[in-house]
């Protein structure tokens, strides 16, 4: 095509291109570089001036000071507990309901998928307050059943598995009927084995959003035994006394297994994330 | 099938009336108790003087006349969040788009490009936000930065007519890939076709942008601009690790107000803002719907 007008405009214009994609780059990457290298300082040497860009002398007591002075692995447990529980309820009831609501006809389907439909317009914080109320009407605060209850499903997961449901062939369904499957079965056996990439968007995104979540543990949980490990960081970070450098090694053990899981599963991530967007 | 037509009738009965119904009976059981019932129940307390140990004392619209006409700090917070909001919709969405279009340009390594840019999109806000607040430190590394150029230190989160700009600059920081992301989708899905044919019509690349790419984008934009609006009006985890609204009240923002009223047991007052916060979003959660359903 125009190859022969390929010239030196051209050249200039991609060495552009590649210098604001790697002076952009380091900007998104300096934060998390200074929180890990501050972790690994002496806390005398965390505002030192000019500033230490790499630790010295490097020290790993902060990472052992936040498990014997305060208390990460239980907030480290509690996250991976709450998070992968609210994980596996998603996906089975998220995913039966949408089968349900995709694939079965019966009396009033499409009224109660719409009139769930609208608590996808409803903000959290608005139910916030009565939820607090039922919590501490159970004696459920400061339990795992609060942090776990009313987030075993929801409706945007049960929207989005639908949207992946509705395009299974209804022959396949059908066929497996007439083979003798139940419905649970057919779930089983032909539904879910369909529906693994939406499956590993559903997950990724809960797990996400469990993982990060800070506003509903931090109102349902007073007791440090209890707390997510987002609780337990800004707990810590609002502490005068607290020490800078335990506080970014707190910031980095939060991070990392989010940034593995992200790192591994890259491209799944970012197909759950444009799914919400591009998917109508 | 010999055995009996009647329980396999039954049984077709069972699979065709009963099993949707356990189907869907946690979701929707969920949904009203977790969901529906407690917007109600919020609604109802916002009519009432409420602190949650005495019994609700109906008062009608009480609580929105004085927020409106009596509380400063309300409005200030209004306002706050309104600012917030536009500081972010008016940088973020458009850097998404910038970092997306050069993306888009056959570069090497793009994957490792977006991955750096997404790194904070899946980082909790509460991570973020406290290495923030160590970045804004009086001594901190943005400071130094500054000093080694010449430049007075800035008291970034201390200073009330500057801290709401530090907080939404993290939040921009923080959120922005997640755009570049939805972009980058969008533009790979134009097809070449289009530009190509522009090219050989003589369009240069201005054209090209105002003429194919943002028509094909016009619903992705849309959606970003609205779910942003969205996201960013409940503003609370960033505000609530870097200034505690401070200082003050120049980061307090509404929900970081309501949370405040939660704590102080004006439980009625506080379903009052949460209810003024929901009417703000509806109107954006129409025009999506209304947008999606052109599409």
């Amino acid at each position: 095509m125009n190859r022969h007008r390929t010239s030196t405009r051209d050249l200039f214009g991609r060495f552009g291109i590649y210098l604001v994609l790697i002076a952009s780059s380091i900007l998104m990457v300096i934060p998390f570089y200074w929180s890990v290298s501050t972790s690994l300082k002496l806390e005398q040497f965390v505002f030192a001036s000019p500033p230490q860009w790499w630790p010295s002398p490097l020290t790993f007591q902060n990472y052992i000071s936040v498990f014997t002075k305060i208390h990460f692995q239980t907030y480290f447990f509690n996250s991976v507990f709450v998070a992968l529980v609210t994980t596996f309820a998603h996906v089975f009831f998220d995913t039966l309901a949408a089968y349900a609501f995709a694939k079965l006809t019966f009396p009033g389907r499409d009224k109660i998928f719409f009139f769930m439909l609208l608590g996808l317009m409803v903000p959290f914080q608005v139910n916030l307050i009565p939820l607090y109320r039922i919590m501490s009407t159970l004696s459920w605060t400061n339990t795992y059943l609060a942090l776990i209850v009313p987030n075993l499903t929801g409706v945007f997961g049960i929207f989005l598995m639908r949207q992946y449901l509705i395009s299974i062939p209804n022959d396949l369904l059908d066929a497996a009927r007439i083979d003798g499957c139940g419905e649970f079965g057919v779930f089983r056996r032909v539904v879910l084995p369909l529906a693994v990439p939406g499956i590993a968007t559903l997950i990724i995104l809960t797990f996400m959003g469990t993982w990060n979540d800070f506003l509903w543990p931090r109102i349902v949980t007073s007791s440090e035994a209890l707390y997510t490990l987002p609780v337990g960081l800004a707990q810590l970070q609002m502490k005068n006394t607290s020490n800078e450098a335990q506080i970014m090694a707190g910031t980095v053990l939060t991070a990392l297994p989010m940034i593995l899981v992200f790192l591994f599963m890259q491209r799944q991530f970012i197909e759950g994330m444009t799914a919400g967007a591009l998917k109508e | 099938m010999t055995v009996g037509s009647i329980t396999g009738h039954r049984k077709r009965r069972w699979g065709k009336y009963v099993m949707p119904y356990l189907f869907i009976a946690v979701p929707l059981l969920s949904f009203i108790i977790f969901v529906f019932i407690p917007m109600l129940v919020s609604f109802w307390w916002s009519l009432n003087d409420y602190s949650g140990i005495q019994p609700p004392r109906f008062i009608g619209f009480q609580n929105y006349i004085d927020l409106f006409t009596r509380d400063k700090y309300f409005l200030q917070a209004l306002r706050n969040t309104s600012i917030f909001v536009l500081l972010g919709m008016s940088i973020g969405p458009t850097l998404g788009l910038l970092t997306a279009i050069l993306l888009n340009q056959k570069v090497n390594f793009q994957a490792i490009f977006r991955t750096a840019y997404y790194l904070p999109v899946m980082t909790s806000l509460v991570v973020v936000s406290t290495i923030w607040v160590m970045l804004y430190n009086q001594n901190g590394l943005f400071n130094s930065i500054l000093h080694a150029i010449g430049i007075q230190p800035v008291r970034w989160l201390s200073n009330p007519s500057i801290a709401l700009v530090s907080v939404a600059i993290a939040s921009i920081w923080q959120g922005f890939g997640f755009e570049t992301v939805i972009f980058l989708a969008a533009l790979q899905s134009i097809p070449r076709e289009l530009y190509e044919a522009a090219m050989i019509d003589g369009a240069n690349g201005w054209q090209q942008f105002r003429y194919i790419t943002v028509p094909s984008l016009r619903f992705v934009i849309a959606f970003v601009y609205i779910y942003g609006i969205i996201g960013s009006y409940q503003v609370f985890d960033q505000v609530f690790v870097m200034t505690s609204g401070g200082p003050v009240h120049s980061t307090t923002t509404l929900v970081y107000y309501l949370f405040s009223k939660f704590q102080d047991l004006r439980l009625g007052y506080a379903s009052a803002i949460a209810y003024i916060l929901f009417a703000i979003l509806v109107v954006f959660s129409l025009i999506e719907l209304r947008l999606s359903r052109e599409k």
